[in-house]
């Protein structure tokens, strides 16, 4: 479902968020739960994160798109509202494979959710137009 | 008919029994309206657009391809100007510009929708089959209507229906096509024809909110003079806890 979590997700970013609220550091029994659900993108979602990778971009409109500096230099947009990424693997294993249930730069943003902790960036309506355009030779 | 132009809004709405206080109005989450050509889904987006538009909560976006040849009779009452004054129709000649539109939404100025519908989804999609631009397409118009819903202010969620042409015996790569899309519409509305009666058309509309509430199904029925019925279908099967055997014929 592109549009929510399912439950059990929910419930482990929502434990998350509650324990690095009180020590802002991630228990080790959630890191082995997001390493059970997700396997290796988790580690490296949780690396994105810690790189400060994930742009949280919006412009006066209140409008807003996410940004993520992927590990090979390449930047893929993430929509804010559903679930959608401009790389490869978003389009391979989520949609056409269906055995992912995020890609690392989706789930790197719920975690940079939790973790509160998100670089931003403000940009104006036009630009965030552009942003929002993907263009194709990103895809490429 | 006022009661049928209600349960239309519930039937597009996808609220189905859930009831709703005035000031709180639940938009109800995005819903894909399904069935072969002619089964009346611009009918049916077009007397969505007119009850929304009654509700006086925002204007209506309307988007599809080509303007509409005729403008389709609604449930009861005759075309109320004013209502049609507030559905905005706008015609994105191709994808590239219904993409455009969607990205630039923020741009406009005024206030928000309170509903957004598009018509011929299959058409913009024919242009950029592959999956990765399915998602995409979907994935914004969801990123949109989120958008208007925000400006809106609290209490003020913007509705999306998206209408898909599909084929009676659609094959392979219509079926993944559809998988995906009903991964950003978990609610759809299948229309299906009907054994019609004399002068008339029947369609039966089944409302699968998906997790969301029982399905329910509605008999929408296109009369001669253009005018469209809707009714809750007859049927008592679906209720398990009902002791007596149904009897067709029955209307609620």
């Amino acid at each position: 479902m592109a549009v929510a979590l399912p439950a059990v997700v929910e419930e482990l970013l929502s434990e998350m968020a509650t324990a690095v609220k009180e020590s802002a550091r991630i228990p080790d029994e959630h890191l082995l739960s997001l390493k059970f659900i997700f396997g290796s993108s988790a580690i490296q979602a949780l690396d994105l994160v810690d790189r400060q990778s994930i742009t949280l971009i919006s412009s006066p409109s209140g409008r807003h798109v996410y940004q993520v500096l992927g590990s090979s230099g390449k930047t893929y947009t993430c929509l804010a509202s559903c679930h959608y990424c401009s790389c490869p693997a978003f389009a391979f294993s989520v949609l056409r494979k269906g055995d992912s249930l995020l890609c690392k730069h989706l789930l790197a943003i719920y975690l940079s959710q939790v973790m509160r902790t998100c670089q931003q960036l403000s940009v104006s309506d036009k630009q965030l137009t552009d942003l929002l355009l993907i263009e194709k030779k990103q895809e490429a | 008919m006022l009661r049928m132009a209600e349960t239309l809004r519930r039937v597009l709405s996808g609220y189905s029994a859930v009831e709703t206080r005035e000031d709180t109005v639940e938009a109800g989450p995005p819903l894909l309206l399904l069935g072969a050509p002619g089964s009346g889904k611009t009918a049916l987006l077009f007397a969505a657009a007119l009850e929304a538009a009654g509700e006086g909560r925002g204007p209506v976006l309307f988007l599809t391809r080509r303007p509409l040849q005729s403008l389709p009779r609604s449930t009861g009452a005759a075309l109320d100007p004013l209502r049609l004054q507030k559905i905005r129709f706008q015609y994105p000649p191709s994808t590239r510009e219904l993409l455009r539109l969607l990205c630039s939404a923020h741009e406009a100025p005024g206030p928000a929708p309170s509903l957004l519908l598009l018509d011929g989804l299959e058409e913009y999609l024919a242009e950029d089959p592959g999956p990765q631009e399915a998602a995409y397409l979907a994935a914004l118009l969801l990123d949109t209507v989120a958008y208007f819903s925000h400006r809106g202010g609290p209490n003020r969620d913007c509705g999306l229906i998206v209408a898909l042409q599909t084929q009676e015996e659609g094959d392979s790569g219509e079926a993944l096509q559809l998988a995906l899309l009903q991964r950003y519409f978990p609610a759809q509305c299948w229309l299906r024809p009907d054994a019609p009666g004399p002068g008339e058309c029947r369609m039966r509309a089944c409302l699968e909110p998906s997790g969301l509430g029982p399905r329910t199904e509605w008999c929408v029925t296109f009369q001669l003079d253009g005018e469209m019925k809707i009714t809750r279908w007859p049927t008592q099967a679906y209720d398990p806890s009902s002791v007596k055997s149904s009897s067709p014929g029955g209307q609620p």
